[in-house]
């Protein structure tokens, strides 16, 4: 084995080289691993939305609550199982969901977005315990007052604490609260009653989705069975968990992509980079190689000595890389939900999985733009020690 | 009157460098007379201040004292692009390892220098056949560093280092990279600038067969002249 | 020979190293060109989409629906020339082949008047005026859906239960680049006349009037809104694109994203290219020093890097940009406008966008160069002539 040493001294002593090579490397990493937060952060805004007794219900054929509506009636017929848990926390609620066009806040009249508003009855609140008010107050159940979660509060113009919003001519809604919800994306909903805002968009005894809590999850099958069953119903009856999965996976799948496919683009262009730069140490170091290999050392030795440095002058990279993108942490992106068109405000979450996927990538960024300089180095005949 | 006979007058030079705190002194109230067309070779063990001193008549690098004329002009006066317009009109240079440009044929080496003055293109092509007609290498005009021997590479740069007709010739170690017979055609060809052209030669050598072809010796042993 | 000969000849004197730092410059700017050509193809849409059409929408929320007898209250405004309206119909293909396209329920009487960009052959049009569940579709999604005219069509809904069926009664070609050529249309009162339509009764998603005068689009749509102002809908008038727009609200955060990420290439690409020039730089140290002692000003050397480095930078951008456009107007543009027409109608990478991507990347190149080339041409002319490594 050559000593590591030798090649961390080469590095240091190529300092300009070895610093712009790694910034390269860097750079890509930061790409791929922001590419990657924001869709653990997506991941985790949906999926952490739900619980595995979970259960929604939206009209057959619809794949949104958004585009689903439902007659009221149908919260009976859902009500009327076994398997529905009863008592605090329980039971089924239908709430009405939809998207409201805004202004962002200090961006002007072009700058518009949609936000969503979900109208849910009393109970709702106790329906996901994970919401709480962090500042301001609940609503009255059955008023014009509605809270705002906290990861829009302030992002759009009358939609933040104290500010009025209409709904419908004359029918402000009065933002009396800020909630939180784990960081789930309920962070970026606007909840307000159920029978109030139903009327205001004139949707009176009718819902977009409702919601079950089952005694169990194991009783998830037979509740799906019966209701889908019911031709009455005419109801599509998933677990909360897959319902946001497939959302997450729309979204965040769309973005991880892009970025995925952004960040292998951009891959090529930082492994070439070390190619150059592992080239250059191997055309620089020929003598070096060749007393190395006159003084015993193998053709393997050479070629791992190589690629371990241009290993290590990757994970250099990719460890400054993954340094700059936690000042990510400060930032929140909006993203758009394709499912409801409006945005969900994500914030870029580090996960060991992203840690270590950006390192991997960084080492096969070194691993692929070192190898053939490695391989060029273990050529090195032990005669070029000799020559001048 | 010694200012029209010496085409190089040092007066009380010192020179010392700085390894870390340590102050070494290389160059100790050295004076030196160098008479025009004059072929001088300077010998001495290393580390006594020979490229140092060749350095600083070259215009190259500066004494810490002492006062330095060479070919009319007060090297200690001149700021670094004067110093740099100067070599080109009044020196050229001739190097062990011969340093030509190896992406370059020998006759755009030997045009190299050329390219700091106004002269037209055919006079430049003119003054370069001229150059490599002296040294005995037209037939290579065209061929690249890689494609000469070590003593044909010497003698382009040897063409290069006339082709802008400089007063002085300083020539640092010329025949240290080259065997027997090439060195010889070196030194001839030396000799021939210098009796043939009037060509002031100061050479720096190692080599007694090479000190032997110039016409004054000197030694330079612990930064003095002996 | 000339001065810039040398710096020429410098070019290839690592052949390898050269030509793999062409190949990143021209990966770089390739990226670049495609990062820009799709936000430039974005904002196209906007710059090329009709002048002179307003869409009149719900106020509140693009979900919500306006009552149909707006349409004539729209129509009597002076400066309408003619106006249609739509549903959402959140079309779905039961077979799965497109994930996405748009389907309208429309007033057949109207709809191609206004949206003019989309030619309908005259005998096809009247043909499907005179069938109430007749279709008509653009051709790229009828290419999709495998349908030819006469066929019969099933497709489902997001909103609306069950199959529905409809004849194809005629295939659209566009007129204009950016027309969407993946949307489908069939009678408006199809729709209201089914019984699944139980919520919409009598109710249109928006209204699109096109205006004889495109300078008055800003007070044309004042002068609608108010006429609604004091009626329990009140309505928003804009341009067809910022309507086309509100349903993609969040997207313009990818667009920044977009910007930054195209700015990372460059700065990736200036890396590489300070990196190949440090080392050149390096391993010339002496020749540079041996031009300095011949009399070369360090001005001089400075340039020889400066040229060189902008030469290696501007083969990459050439090559680059060639890539760009073989890969993009050839490759990349085809199929996105195939198959995502809806959001880029018209997928090509304009010239300005290769331009900016050439000099981008020779001035980055100068300015990769210019830290080691004033430290070249800084370097003592003896400490250069000792080192020989």
């Amino acid at each position: 084995m050559v000593p590591f040493r030798y090649n961390v001294r080469s590095l240091f002593v190529r300092k300009v080289t070895t610093i712009a090579t790694a910034l390269g490397i860097a750079l890509v990493v930061f790409v791929f691993a922001a590419a990657l937060m924001l869709g653990e952060g997506v991941e985790r805004a949906l999926v952490s939305s739900s619980r595995p007794e979970n259960v929604i219900v939206l009209r057959k054929g619809s794949d949104a609550e958004l585009s689903s509506s439902m007659s009221q009636d149908v919260l009976g017929l859902l009500r009327g199982n076994s398997a529905v848990a009863q008592g605090e926390g329980g039971g089924v609620i239908g709430e009405v969901i939809l998207v409201i066009t805004a202004e962002l806040e200090g961006k002007g009249e072009s700058q518009i977005s949609n936000v969503l508003i979900r109208g849910m009855p009393a109970e709702g609140m106790k329906f996901r315990p994970e919401a709480r008010i962090v500042s301001g107050r609940a609503p009255q159940p059955g008023t014009n007052e509605v809270i705002v979660g906290k990861a829009i509060a302030g992002r759009f113009k009358g939609v933040s604490e104290g500010g009025t919003f209409e709904l419908r001519r004359n029918r402000p809604l009065k933002v009396v609260g800020t909630f939180a919800a784990d960081g789930t994306s309920f962070e970026s909903e606007v909840w307000g009653d159920l029978d109030v805002i139903r009327t205001s968009v004139g949707r009176q005894a009718s819902v977009s989705s409702a919601r079950v809590r089952l005694n169990s999850p194991a009783d998830f099958e037979t509740y799906r069975t019966t209701m889908e069953a019911d031709k009455r119903a005419n109801v599509k009856v998933q677990r909360e968990a897959d319902y946001y999965s497939k959302q997450s996976e729309q979204t965040s799948g769309f973005l991880v992509g892009l970025g995925t496919v952004v960040a292998i683009l951009f891959s090529l262009a930082a492994m070439i980079g070390a190619a150059i730069t592992m080239n250059g140490a191997v055309a620089h170091r020929t003598k070096e190689i060749g007393t190395l290999r006159a003084l015993g050392f193998s053709r393997i030795a050479i070629l791992v000595s190589f690629v371990l440095e241009a290993l290590l002058l990757a994970l250099i990279g990719g460890v400054v890389g993954l340094a700059f993108v936690q000042l990510l942490a400060l930032v929140s992106f909006p993203v758009m939900n394709f499912q409801t068109f409006s945005e969900i405000v994500i914030a870029f979450k580090a996960t060991p999985n992203v840690l270590i996927s950006a390192l991997v990538f960084s080492l096969v960024m070194g691993l692929v733009g070192g190898l053939v300089p490695a391989i060029r180095a273990a050529r090195v005949s032990p005669v070029e020690a000799m020559r001048g | 009157m010694a200012e029209a006979t010496s085409i190089v007058t040092l007066k009380g030079i010192n020179k010392t460098f700085h390894r870390g705190k340590e102050p070494i002194t290389v160059l100790e109230s050295l004076d030196l007379d160098v008479p025009t067309g004059s072929f001088e070779a300077l010998m001495g063990p290393s580390g006594s201040g020979k490229s140092t001193l060749l350095n600083i008549i070259a215009g190259l690098d500066r004494p810490t004292s002492g006062e330095v004329k060479v070919a009319g002009a007060n090297l200690a006066a001149m700021s670094d692009s004067q110093l740099a317009k100067w070599r080109s009109q009044n020196i050229g240079f001739v190097f062990q390892s011969f340093n030509l440009i190896p992406v370059l044929t020998a006759a755009q080496n030997v045009e190299l220098p050329l390219l700091l003055t106004s002269l037209s293109g055919s006079e430049r092509t003119k003054r370069v056949q001229t150059a490599l007609r002296v040294v005995g290498l037209e037939d290579r005009m065209h061929h690249y560093p890689r494609q000469l021997s070590g003593g044909q590479e010497q003698r382009v740069a040897i063409a290069r280092a006339i082709v802008n007709d400089p007063k002085i010739i300083v020539a640092d170690e010329p025949t240290g990279d080259l065997d027997r017979k090439s060195a010889d055609d070196v030194l001839t060809l030396l000799d021939k600038l210098n009796k043939e052209l009037g060509k002031t030669i100061f050479m720096v050598t190692h080599d007694p067969n090479a000190a032997e072809k110039a016409s004054v010796q000197r030694k330079l042993d612990k930064g003095a002249l002996q | 020979m000339n001065i810039a000969t040398y710096a020429r000849r410098n070019l290839f004197r690592r052949k390898g190293r050269t030509i793999l730092t062409i190949l990143a410059v021209a990966v770089a700017v390739l990226i670049f060109g495609a990062i820009r050509t799709a936000v430039a193809m974005w904002n196209a849409g906007a710059d090329e989409a009709a002048v002179d059409r307003l869409a009149t929408r719900h106020k509140v929320s693009i979900t919500m629906q306006l009552p149909k007898r707006y349409i004539d209250d729209v129509r009597k405004v002076p400066g309408i020339k003619a106006a249609t309206w739509a549903v959402w119909f959140g079309g779905k293909d039961p077979k799965e082949r497109t994930p996405f396209f748009a389907a309208f329920a429309a007033d057949h009487n109207t709809w191609f008047d206004v949206l003019d960009e989309m030619s309908v052959p005259p005998d096809q049009l009247a043909k499907w005026k005179a069938t109430p569940n007749g279709t008509i579709l653009g051709d790229v999604l009828a290419k999709t859906l495998e349908v030819k005219v006469g066929d019969r069509l099933t497709i489902n809904s997001d909103i609306y239960p069950g199959d529905w069926e409809f004849e194809v009664s005629g295939i659209y070609t566009p007129l204009r680049k950016t027309a969407d050529r993946n949307s489908l249309v069939f009678h408006w009162d199809y729709l209201n006349n089914d019984p699944r339509n139980e919520f919409g009764k009598e109710q249109i998603g928006w209204v699109m009037s096109q205006i004889s005068n495109a300078s008055e689009s800003a007070s044309l749509s004042k002068a609608i809104d108010k006429i609604f102002d004091e009626r329990d809908d009140q309505t928003v008038t804009m341009s067809e694109r910022a309507f086309q727009l509100s349903f993609l609200g969040a997207f313009s955060a990818i667009l920044t994203a977009f910007d930054l990420v195209s700015l990372v290439i460059l700065l990736i690409m200036t890396m590489i290219l300070a990196n190949t020039i440090a080392m050149s730089v390096r391993e010339r140290t002496h020749e540079y020093g041996v031009l300095r002692a011949i009399g070369f000003p360090p001005s001089y050397i400075l340039g020889f890097i400066l040229v060189e480095a902008v030469l290696i930078a501007l083969v990459g951008g050439l090559v680059g940009i060639a890539l760009t456009t073989l890969l993009i107007n050839f490759g990349m543009g085809p199929f996105i406008e195939q198959n995502m027409a809806g959001l880029f109608p018209y997928f090509k990478t304009p010239p300005w966008v290769l331009m900016v991507a050439l000099v981008a990347a020779g001035v980055l190149g100068g300015i990769a160069a210019i830290v080691p080339a004033i430290r070249a041409s800084r370097h003592k002319v003896i400490d250069s002539l000792r080192r020989l490594d």
